[in-house]
């Protein structure tokens, strides 16, 4: 009863913070806006960025450093939480920690592959750092993929790299790398979950945590058919593969065309009619950004609800970043709203 | 008292005539505009106007012009102003500002530097770690030097980078560090490069600059002293030059704001195929008056639908309230208004509230000066306010009477009373503090129950049965309410045996499993399905059931209790404002007899200022916390009539 009652604190603190998060008013309030350092001054008033830009001036920010500031508010907002109640304390908990650090490994991964010298050190964000037991600005020093992989022999990321062929010409296989990292990634949240919490808690975190694998297994399964005309077998190898996962998704695979998928997507799992040339990624994350509002107020368990509030907070700033480009570019504000990822 | 009914309005016609469209919309006074498209809306082509606005430069540039000069702007009569277009206004700009230019490059001069030199000496403020001379650093051959503000979680990157450099920091803040990189000459566009990557911020010092920080701020004191002069002097030719154009700028700017101000509305407007859509709301009361104002135009086309038509538009709310009522306005929309449809609470407050002042600040002297303050702050600071001190003055008047107190004075009355015959008035209040605490009681328990029956009317109203039947809130929650207070007051005042086993059962017993399983039981009278979870996709058990509903009815009991026990504050505040009375008047007694009026005077204005501020905000307390928790939903959307504001722009 205690360890309930203490975690609704964490709740009712993440959904205060859910309701400072920008509205669709506000992202039409920017989409009127002209320019980048608008745009910053905009969010710099917003009551969810105000703080963190009242340093920043709006005039001589990089979008790029605007861009990174907005991540790192999320991640600070993450750790905030989650030493609120020194949840950092229970395993589950580091689950952001080890996705960042995930993203910066296949970043250098990318570089290795495409041979960009410094870029890994310009991209890494710097806020990860001090909260990560890898040492990330070590691995900068990796000049190729067998060196990196002895820079992680004593992680739990050398294990699914080890395996992955390298090829001739000394680059690796990005896509396969991405798939073993995730696969660890989600097995070891499950698995954290499932160790962590008394089973009526940990089952709504797995249950999350299969549907955001289904989620990015339906997605990457169409692209593959859809744009690489993809088999079946093709497709299920490149899948991420969890025991007891996406059961329900092996007749979605063996479809034959794009257009049955698409239809297989609109009767399971979008509900609405989802047209060929429509960005089917767009009304997916609709629904599932719908679905994450919903927990955030449905469900009373800190670590769905902290798992949910996470996800939103990205939404959140890829929509941002996305209306970013899309003023940058002069894109009509109207095509731009009609590609945010809120309902 | 209700809402004003409304209606929404489709505007559709040529792009030729959106200009007076737009600017009837404004002259209406009446109608409520909304975005044209939603995403739907742009999916099927229809797209909102981004045009940019032509008068937005020129409207900058005369508030530039009025800043110069010094006048401020405000709204003025500008039906003698001849200029039309934007090429009009902006011409006449230039001509006034050729004017007084050299003065004016003058003084902008001047403060630019200023502005330069204070900006400087912030900037040297933060690099006072640095001990060394800038000409000398700046003036070295081989050794390029930046100084600027690196993101502080970079900082630790800097170890890892191959290239020739190194970095000092000065002062590390929370987003930035302040400080200096040093790199040989040859190999400095590979590093600035390199800088650039972490978003450094360079900051360039001007190049007079010599010494280290402390004299380079000495220095940049005495060049601030100099330019103030300058810009002075500047100064005196630009005063004469704003007094001979003052009118003609205020007409010209008064008439851009109003041209800027329609043309800004367009940003709502959808467009398709050569035509304009605009959608608001518009009071049914003001239809005729609206559509009589759109009639001179020939291709806008105007139809009405019902308030619902489309989900993506939220109706305004506006509260219809009578003379007696209006100021109270104030306090509903500062607790929320309620939706479209709902319920008018402001009659309902307005009674409360000056009942309930009169009650706790009865005295006829003090509330015959709240009426007179309130109609001096009605009349010179706000209308709203001025009319609500002058309901609770009256309200203090009639119960200052009751209570036979003037000014604190208790006994002014008696003969009064004793004259008409009357034995039970005035009310001695401290001989009759059980009656006094009590009936405040009382008067708590009438309010909720009045607070939960129009919950019940508005739950019905809205078709939640939960709302309206179930809720501790609804018809249950009323009965288990109200017969536990009969029941009370029935053993224990006038030693009744109203308790029987059936009255419990049936008052008490009964609503209270209504309450607990009201989400189910709301549930099979609308749908006709039994579940425990309002939510599908939420696998409620019958133990998670039971545990939850147990604390909600946990605390819904403790809210009967701590709401009407905080009605006794209402009692309370009787008693003190006699006992600080009577502190006045102890004082007064004990004062010589010049000190008297000077003590009764101050000290009555102490209590009215103290108490009358006190119970003011403690009645807006039970009136927001006891009595609006209970029914009112204040998710409404306040009416919003579009017009030109004259408000300065944001710079």
């Amino acid at each position: 009863m205690l360890d309930s009652m203490s975690s609704n604190a964490t709740v009712a603190k993440i959904r205060s913070l859910h309701g400072r998060m920008l509205t669709r008013d506000n992202y039409r309030e920017i989409l009127t806006k002209r320019s980048v350092p608008e745009i910053a001054e905009y969010l710099s008033t917003t009551r969810r960025f105000g703080e963190l830009l009242s340093d920043v001036d709006p005039m001589t920010v990089h979008r790029g450093f605007l861009e990174t500031l907005l991540e790192k508010e999320n991640f600070d907002t993450y750790i905030r939480l989650c030493e609120f109640q020194q949840l950092d304390k229970v395993p589950f908990f580091g689950y952001q920690i080890e996705k960042a650090e995930i993203g910066c490994i296949l970043m250098l991964i990318n570089n290795i592959n495409t041979g960009l010298d410094r870029s890994y050190l310009d991209d890494l964000p710097g806020y990860i750092i001090k909260h990560t037991s890898l040492d990330l600005l070590g691995l900068s020093r990796a000049g190729d993929f067998t060196e990196l992989l002895k820079m992680l022999r004593k992680t739990k990321y050398h294990k699914p790299l080890v395996r992955v062929p390298l090829g001739e010409d000394g680059t690796v296989d990005y896509t396969e790398c991405e798939r073993r990292l995730r696969t660890q990634y989600y097995t070891n949240v499950i698995r954290h979950a499932e160790d962590s919490f008394p089973d009526s808690q940990s089952d709504e975190v797995v249950k999350m945590v299969k549907a955001d694998i289904d989620f990015l297994n339906m997605i990457n399964a169409y692209r593959m058919k859809a744009f690489y005309g993809f088999t079946a077998d093709q497709i299920k190898q490149h899948q991420i593969k969890i025991q007891g996962v996406g059961k329900r998704l092996d007749n979605y695979y063996e479809l034959e065309t794009p257009e049955q998928m698409l239809e297989w997507l609109s009767e399971h799992e979008t509900h609405t009619e989802l047209a060929e040339d429509e960005l089917i990624e767009v009304t997916m994350q609709r629904n599932k950004y719908r679905r994450l509002e919903h927990t955030i107020y449905r469900s009373f368990n800190a670590p769905v609800v902290l798992y949910a509030f996470t996800q939103l907070c990205e939404y959140e700033t890829a929509n941002i970043i996305h209306m970013i480009e899309g003023v940058r570019y002069g894109v009509d504000p109207a095509y731009i709203e009609n590609n945010l990822l809120v309902c | 008292m209700g809402m004003e009914k409304m209606e929404l309005v489709s505007l559709v016609g040529k792009m030729d005539e959106l200009e007076s469209c737009l600017s009837r919309c404004c002259e209406s006074g009446c109608f409520h505009i909304q975005p044209a498209f939603t995403s739907a809306g742009a999916a099927s082509g229809l797209t909102m106007l981004n045009e940019k606005n032509g008068y937005t430069a020129v409207l900058k540039s005369y508030e530039r012009l009025a800043a110069d000069l010094g006048i401020e702007l405000k709204e003025t009569d500008y039906s003698a102003c001849t200029l039309k277009s934007p090429e009009d206004f902006a011409n006449r700009a230039e001509e006034i500002s050729s004017a007084f230019e050299q003065a004016n490059t003058q003084k902008k001069d001047s403060l630019q530097k200023i502005s330069e030199i204070n900006e400087t000496i912030t900037q040297i403020n933060h690099l006072q770690g640095m001990n060394s001379d800038f000409k000398e650093i700046f003036s070295c051959k081989y050794v390029a030097s930046r100084i600027g503000r690196l993101p502080t979680d970079n900082l630790e990157k800097l170890d890892y980078y191959d290239e020739n450099f190194f970095f000092i920091p000065f002062e590390t803040q929370d987003l930035y560090c302040w400080g200096m990189y040093f790199c040989p000459m040859s190999e400095k566009a590979i590093v600035d490069d390199l800088f650039r990557s972490m978003y450094f911020e360079r900051i360039m010092l001007p190049e007079s600059i010599e010494g280290d920080a402390d004299e380079a701020i000495k220095q940049l004191s005495a060049d601030l002293v100099h330019q103030q002069a300058l810009a002075d002097e500047a100064q005196k030719t630009i005063s004469s030059v704003s007094a001979a154009s003052y009118e003609e700028i205020q007409q010209a700017y008064s008439k851009l704001r109003y041209l800027h101000g329609t043309f800004e509305l367009r940003k709502k407007v959808g467009y398709l195929s050569g035509k304009f859509y605009i959608k608001g709301f518009v009071p049914t009361r003001d239809k005729k008056h609206f559509s009589e104002l759109m009639n001179g135009l020939g291709s806008v086309t105007v139809s009405y639908m019902p308030p619902d038509a489309d989900a993506n538009c939220t109706p305004p709310t506006i509260l219809k309230n009578s003379w007696f009522t209006r100021p109270f306005n104030m306090m509903v929309e500062m607790y929320g208004l309620p939706n479209y449809g709902g319920f008018n609470p402001t009659a309902f407050v307005a009674i409360t509230y000056t009942l309930l002042f009169g009650i706790m600040f009865g005295d006829l002297g003090q509330g015959f000066l709240v009426v007179l303050l309130g109609l001096i702050v009605g009349k010179k600071l706000n209308k709203n306010a001025g009319g609500m001190m002058v309901r609770c003055g009256l309200s203090s008047m009639v119960f200052g009477t009751l209570y036979g107190s003037v000014f604190g004075f208790e006994e002014l009355l008696d003969p009064l009373y004793e004259q008409l015959g009357i034995s039970f008035l005035p009310l001695k209040v401290f001989k009759q503090t059980n009656f006094i605490l009590i009936t405040a009681v009382a008067i708590g328990v009438g309010l909720i129950i009045m607070s939960m029956l129009i919950n019940i009317y508005i739950g019905f109203k809205q078709r939640d049965y939960e709302k309206a039947i179930f809720g501790c809130n609804g018809i249950a929650g009323l009965v288990f309410y109200s017969s536990v207070a009969v029941g009370l007051v029935g053993t224990m005042m006038f030693d009744m045996k109203i308790m029987s086993p059936p009255f419990v059962i049936c008052l008490i017993v009964i609503p209270l499993i209504c309450i607990f399983c009201r989400v189910p039981f709301s549930l099979a009278v609308k749908y006709k399905k039994f579940r425990l979870s309002a939510d599908e996709e939420e696998k409620m058990t019958i133990g998670g059931f039971i545990v939850e509903n147990f604390f909600e009815m946990f605390e819904f009991i403790l809210s009967y209790i701590s709401n009407t026990m905080s009605f006794l504050r209402v009692g309370g505040f009787v008693l003190s404002h006699a006992g600080m009375m009577l502190v006045v008047m102890t004082l007064m007694e004990g004062g010589s007899a010049i000190s008297r009026p000077i003590i009764l005077v101050i000290g009555n204005a102490f209590v009215m200022a103290m108490e009358g501020m006190i119970v003011a905000i403690q009645i807006i307390r039970l009136e927001f916390y006891e009595i609006f928790s209970r029914f009112n939903e204040s998710d409404g959307v306040p009416f919003e009539p579009v017009g030109v504001s004259f408000a300065p722009q944001e710079q």
